[in-house]
């Protein structure tokens, strides 16, 4: 008789018979739990997008850090449990800086994609006689933004180590539907400006709260800024052109 | 460290077409220490020749003094001017007395010699510090530069070339290979011997 | 000892290096570089072989030319190889000629204090369509250049090429101005009567030539066809090309 799923989700190593592995499995079902993240890629540049969900009226929104920058060229944004994507980040930028430092180029944005990923995969992994690095699987999806030769490009990575490029993207809670909105709206011509209006009606189509420039961010990644963070007076005036 | 690049300095000499061609650096210095951009380490010897002495500067003066000495003794009793093939052996013999104590010198002789018929053919000569004799039939080079002077001259110099390719191609030779020698350098002097006249020209170089 | 005892203190040394002599040679054009090096090996006033290679193919746009210590040199080059291939598997495509700099910056650093004992030139076409030349010292240290020969003529030679390719020391008549890029035809007699000037004045350079020559993407053949021998060595005819000329050097 096949044991019951409850017995084969405790290692993380540990093929179920019916050839899963639940660790894994119940990692991309945390991300379902996360803010919705949001990327949309153009020929200009890349756009990202996320809800910062504010708990609290005493919480301060602008500690809420859900996209971070990996290098000049590349940016990441997150959804999920965001202490995880701090490992990732963290391994992204010594990955990119390390490219830059032996080769005297930037990085592709598919080559950081590619070592986050493997990363991403370590778990459980040990030596002899020692404690494993990473116990699980990493708990977050990230939305990795980036212009290099091949132009502006957006890929997508889960705790499963599979990463896929996409025109445009949702993660988390709400990206069903933001994801067959961007499927609706998004076209091959789209400008860096419309780009960056479609991300936040689609974040306040799935958002719960009144959208404002508190509870939400919104980065870009262009040829020659580089990754930007939107400042409250560019996010208060793409807000105000919704 | 060496005594042959105590001072530093190089010369080198070419032949052409019925002329004779020999230039030096004019720098004097003591190891790193630039001393001073006018020290002349070419002489003349007779109106038709030149002798050439890089090495230990205070080896040039008194090697400078031990040739005029000789040069005038030869004159004296010979009656007659000393041909530049006569000055070479001179000049092998005086550096071989002092065999197993030499003079920090290499020195480069040019000249024009007069032939049985009266006319006269281009000459040079250059030995090493106790006088081993080199007659080259193209080019002779001493000093601190001399594997730079070897390199340049042998790409840029040809055979038969006139008065003024000459100069050209000896000044050019100078130049770029002092250039990449830390201890030549600080101005070129080049002397043009024909048969009937000497040119001495003074050449801006890099003073660095 | 004289005794044959060992009641007296004994030194014994071991010392890895050799020079095994040789001149290599780069210089950049406006759209192609090229890349020469003499083929004698020698240890001491001996002459090992008469053909041992110091310029290697490494893409279809960089050439690298190795000289000093051959053992170090080969097994230099083979490293260098090895990694543009983990490149190629990593980021699917060639290393661009100044991330190879880059990289054999790195991996010479790396062995500061065992360092390999070569003096390497890296030559071919960067991104830009450009010829360009990178030359190294022993540890990495390393500098973008329009010309650079190295070994053991480099004193022989250098002083040439600031004269023929830079033009130092050369003054045009009032008016005049002098092309901005030497041609290939130019650039490629200049190199072989470097390593001609080199054979006849130094023992430890001659035998053979081999020259090699990068032409930029999409730029005529510049009178290579012309060329005695001239044989390609490109593996993508859509990209740089790389070619090869051989010529013999005096054996004495």
């Amino acid at each position: 008789m096949f044991l019951t799923r409850s017995e084969y989700d405790r290692g993380v190593n540990t093929f179920s018979p019916e050839g899963r592995l639940f660790q894994v499995e119940y990692a991309i079902e945390a991300i379902k739990l996360g803010s919705t993240t949001v990327g949309v890629s153009t020929t200009e540049g890349v756009v990202l997008g996320v809800e910062k969900r504010v708990q609290s009226p005493l919480l301060e929104s602008s500690s809420i850090e859900k996209i971070m920058e990996i290098d000049k060229h590349l940016g990441c944004a997150m959804s999920g449990l965001i202490a995880d994507a701090r490992t990732m980040i963290d391994h992204a930028r010594v990955t990119s800086q390390n490219h830059a430092f032996t080769y005297d180029e930037r990085i592709k944005v598919e080559s950081v994609t590619q070592a986050v990923c493997d990363l991403a995969l370590r778990f459980g992994e040990s030596v002899h006689d020692e404690e494993a690095m990473m116990s699980r699987p990493f708990g977050v999806a990230l939305l990795i933004a980036g212009v290099d030769e091949k132009g502006p490009q957006l890929f997508h990575t889960d705790p499963s180590g599979t990463f896929v490029r996409y025109d445009a993207k949702a993660v988390g809670s709400g990206s069903e539907a933001a994801q067959s909105e961007l499927q609706d709206k998004w076209h091959k011509q789209m400008t860096l400006k419309e780009a960056n209006i479609l991300t936040l009606r689609v974040l306040k189509q799935v958002m719960e709260e009144k959208l404002d420039h508190h509870n939400v961010q919104l980065a870009q990644v262009t040829a020659d800024k580089g990754f930007e963070i939107l400042d409250e007076v560019r996010l208060k005036a793409l807000i105000d052109d919704m | 460290m060496s005594i042959m690049e105590y001072n530093g300095g190089s010369v080198i000499a070419m032949v052409g077409k019925n002329c004779v061609a020999i230039a030096s650096d004019l720098r004097l210095g003591v190891q790193s220490l630039g001393i001073a951009s006018n020290f002349q380490k070419i002489f003349p010897v007779t109106d038709r020749i030149f002798v050439g002495l890089p090495g230990l500067a205070t080896d040039v003066t008194t090697l400078h003094e031990q040739f005029r000495y000789r040069v005038n003794m030869y004159t004296i009793k010979e009656e007659r001017e000393i041909e530049p093939e006569t000055f070479a052996a001179l000049v092998s013999s005086t550096l071989y007395e002092r065999r197993f104590g030499p003079y920090f010198i290499e020195p480069v002789i040019a000249g024009m010699q007069r032939t049985p018929s009266g006319s006269y053919k281009p000459f040079i000569a250059a030995t090493d510090l106790i006088g081993c004799l080199n007659f080259a039939k193209d080019f002779v080079v001493a000093g601190t530069a001399s594997d730079k002077l070897f390199g340049v001259a042998e790409g840029l110099w040809e055979e038969d070339l006139g008065p003024e390719d000459l100069f050209e191609t000896i000044s050019q030779t100078m130049l770029n290979a002092v250039d990449r020698d830390t201890n030549s350098g600080w101005g070129v002097v080049v002397h043009l011997l024909t048969k009937d006249k000497v040119i001495t020209r003074t050449l801006k170089g890099r003073m660095d | 000892m004289p005794d044959g005892s060992y009641a007296h203190p004994q030194q014994r040394q071991f010392n890895p290096y050799t020079e095994n002599g040789g001149t290599i040679l780069a210089i950049a054009g406006a759209d192609f570089t090229v890349i020469a090096g003499d083929t004698r090996q020698s240890e001491g006033y001996s002459i090992q072989t008469r053909y041992a290679p110091k310029v290697f193919r490494l893409t279809d746009r960089a050439v690298l030319a190795v000289n000093g210590f051959a053992a170090d040199g080969n097994m230099f080059v083979k490293k260098v190889k090895q990694r543009l291939e983990w490149y190629r598997h990593a980021h699917a495509k060639d290393m661009p000629l100044r991330a190879i700099a880059r990289l054999i910056q790195t991996m010479l650093y790396a062995q500061r204090f065992f360092p390999y004992y070569v003096y390497n030139i890296l030559g071919g076409i960067e991104e830009d369509g450009s010829g360009a030349v990178y030359s190294f010292d022993p540890v990495g240290s390393y500098e973008r250049e329009a010309c650079r020969a190295a070994g053991a003529a480099q004193s022989l030679v250098q002083p040439f090429l600031d004269n023929q390719i830079y033009f130092k020391n050369q003054q045009l008549p009032p008016g005049q101005t002098r092309p901005l890029h030497l041609s290939l035809s130019d650039v490629l007699s200049i190199v072989i009567d470097s390593f001609t000037s080199a054979t006849e004045r130094h023992i430890e350079v001659g035998d053979g030539l081999e020259i090699y020559v990068v032409l930029a993407k999409g730029r005529g053949p510049q009178g290579l066809e012309a060329v005695r021998g001239a044989q390609e060595l490109t593996t993508n005819a859509e990209g740089d090309r790389v070619f090869i000329v051989r010529r013999e050097l005096k054996k004495d």
